[in-house]
C-alpha cells in the first residue's frame, strides 16, 4: 500500500494534477475537468500516495495557485481522506471545493464545465452516501446526504435559468430524485418538477436522452405513489421506450413498475417479456388472473408481496347465467370463505365499475350476465 | 345480519421506496446511444387479451370437477 517516496517525487505528482487542473480550466476542457474531479472513481493511487507522503499539501498548493486555493485546496484534502476511507471528512472538504467550483461555474457565461459540474454532482451524492453510512456505523448523525441535496439545489438554480446552462439541470434534477428516494423525502422533488415542466422557453425534448430516461422512470414512480396510474403508465413507458437497449438492469427496473401499473388498466405483459426480462416472479400472477384462479393469485402476492404493487383483479368463470352458490362453491376450494350475500356484493361492486356487464336475479341468487361482451375489456382505462 | 369475517383480501399496495435495488444506475455522463423512433422490443411484448386459450388446464379441469361433484343446493 504505502511506497516510500520522495519528498521530491511527492511534490511533482502534486504540482502535476493542480496545473492538470488549472490548465483544464484555462483552456475550458470540460472533459479533462470532469476527471480530474471523478475522487470517489477507482483510479491510479499515485497522487494519494503523494498526498500521503506530504502531509503539508494544503499550504503547497495554497501557494502555487492562490487565486484557485479555496477549489484545490480541498478537493486535495477530499482526496485525500477518500484515499483513507475516512468519508465523512472526505465529503466535508469535497461540498467546500464544490462550492468554490460552483461560484466559478457561475461567472462563466458558456456551459463548456458543464461535464465537470455534473461530475461534482454526482460524486458529492456518492460521498454522502459513504459518510452517512460511516456516520451512522460510529452512532453519529448521518445528515450528509441532505447536505448533498442542499447543495444540489443551489446547483439546479444555477442551471434551470433561461440560456445555455439549461441543458445540464435535468442531470441535477435526477441526481435530486435519487437523494430524495433514499432520504424518503420524496415530496421534496415537487419544486424541481414543476420548475422543469413549466418552462416555457425550453423543450423537454432538448434535454439529453439518459437524462430524459432517468427523469421519466423517477416521475412514472412518483405517479404510481400517487395512484395516478394513466400518468404512470405514460411516464414508464416513455423511460422504457428510450431506455439503452443495452441497460438490462435500468431496462428491469422500469418494468418492476411499469407492469403493475399495466395491469390495473388491464394490459398484461407477455410471458416472453417476463422471461427475457428476469421478472419470472409475476408469472404466476398473470396465469392466474387470466384463469381466474385466485388461490394462485394469492399464493402469488403473498410470496412477492414485500416486492410489488399489484392491482387486484376479479375474473369470474364465463356463463351467461351464474348461479351465486356456484360462485361460493368454487371460492371455498380456493381457499376463500364467503358467504353469498358477500359475493353479490362484490359482483354488484364490479357491475358498478364496469368491470362485469349484466343483472342480478336477487331472488333466485343468480347472476345474468350481458350476452354481448359481458367481461368489458379495461382498454387502458383505469379501475 | 352478522359482519362476516373480512375476506382476507387487503393487500395493501406496498411501494418500498427505499429500496436499493430500485434505484436506477447511472448512465455514463457522456452515455449516448441511437434513440430509435420504434422504441425498445420491450414495447411490443403487452396484450389485452386476458382469455386463457387452455380451458383444459389442471386447474379448469379440477374446478369443473370440484362443481360438479355434488349439485348446488341453490
Amino acid at each position: 500500500m504505502a511506497v516510500y517516496l520522495s519528498m521530491g517525487e511527492a511534490h511533482r505528482r502534486i504540482g502535476d494534477y493542480l496545473s492538470r487542473v488549472v490548465d483544464a480550466i484555462s483552456t475550458s476542457d470540460g472533459a479533462a475537468l470532469a476527471s480530474l474531479f471523478a475522487v470517489s472513481a477507482p483510479g491510479s493511487t499515485l497522487l494519494s500516495d503523494a498526498l500521503a507522503a506530504f502531509p503539508d499539501f494544503p499550504r503547497f498548493a495554497g501557494d502555487r495557485f492562490p487565486h484557485l486555493a479555496d477549489l484545490l485546496v480541498p478537493l486535495l484534502r477530499a482526496i485525500h481522506s477518500h484515499s483513507l476511507q475516512r468519508f465523512a471528512d472526505a465529503y466535508s472538504s469535497f461540498e467546500k471545493a464544490a462550492n468554490a467550483f460552483l461560484q466559478e461555474f457561475r461567472n462563466w457565461e458558456t456551459p463548456w464545465a458543464m461535464e465537470a459540474m455534473h461530475t461534482v454532482a454526482l460524486e458529492i451524492r456518492l460521498l454522502a452516501e459513504k459518510a452517512d453510512r460511516e456516520l451512522a456505523m460510529t452512532g453519529k448523525n448521518p445528515d450528509k446526504l441532505q447536505a448533498a441535496g442542499s447543495f444540489l439545489m443551489k446547483v439546479f438554480g444555477a442551471l434551470a435559468v433561461k440560456g445555455p446552462k439549461r441543458i445540464g439541470a435535468l442531470y441535477v434534477t435526477c441526481q435530486l430524485f435519487k437523494i430524495y428516494f433514499r432520504l424518503g423525502t420524496v415530496n421534496l422533488c415537487r419544486s424541481v418538477i414543476r420548475s422543469i415542466e413549466t418552462a416555457r422557453n425550453f423543450d423537454f425534448e432538448d434535454f439529453p436522452v439518459k437524462d430524459k430516461v432517468t427523469y421519466m422512470y423517477y416521475t412514472g414512480r412518483l405517479e404510481v405513489f400517487n395512484e395516478n396510474f394513466l400518468v404512470a403508465d405514460q411516464k414508464l413507458t416513455y423511460a422504457l421506450m428510450h431506455c439503452n437497449p443495452q441497460s438490462e438492469s435500468n431496462l428491469r427496473r422500469i418494468l418492476k413498475f411499469l407492469i403493475p401499473v399495466k395491469l390495473s388498466i388491464g394490459v398484461l405483459p407477455k410471458r416472453t417479456l417476463l422471461e427475457r426480462y428476469n421478472l419470472l416472479e409475476y408469472a404466476d400472477v398473470m396465469t392466474s388472473l387470466k384463469r381466474g384462479d385466485l388461490r394462485l393469485l394469492r399464493q402469488a402476492l403473498d410470496r412477492h408481496e414485500d416486492h410489488h404493487i399489484i392491482q387486484r383483479q376479479k375474473e369470474p368463470a364465463k356463463a351467461h347465467q351464474i348461479k351465486l352458490g356456484v360462485v361460493v362453491k368454487a371460492l371455498k376450494w380456493l381457499e376463500i370463505d364467503m358467504d353469498v350475500d358477500e359475493v353479490e356484493c362484490i359482483m354488484a361492486c364490479l357491475i358498478y365499475k364496469n368491470l362485469i356487464k349484466g343483472y342480478f336475479a336477487h331472488k333466485s341468487k343468480v347472476l345474468v350476465l350481458s350476452k354481448q361482451d359481458p367481461f368489458p375489456k379495461l382498454n387502458g382505462k383505469p379501475v | 345480519m352478522a359482519e362476516p369475517a373480512k375476506p382476507e383480501v387487503t393487500e395493501e399496495a406496498k411501494m418500498d421506496l427505499l429500496e436499493d435495488d430500485d434505484e436506477f444506475e447511472e448512465f455514463e455522463i457522456d452515455q449516448e446511444w441511437d434513440d430509435k423512433e420504434e422504441g425498445n422490443e420491450a414495447l411490443q411484448q403487452w396484450e389485452d387479451d386476458w382469455d386463457d386459450d387452455d380451458v383444459n388446464d389442471d386447474f379448469s379441469l379440477q374446478l369443473r370437477k370440484e362443481l360438479e361433484s355434488n349439485a348446488p343446493k341453490n
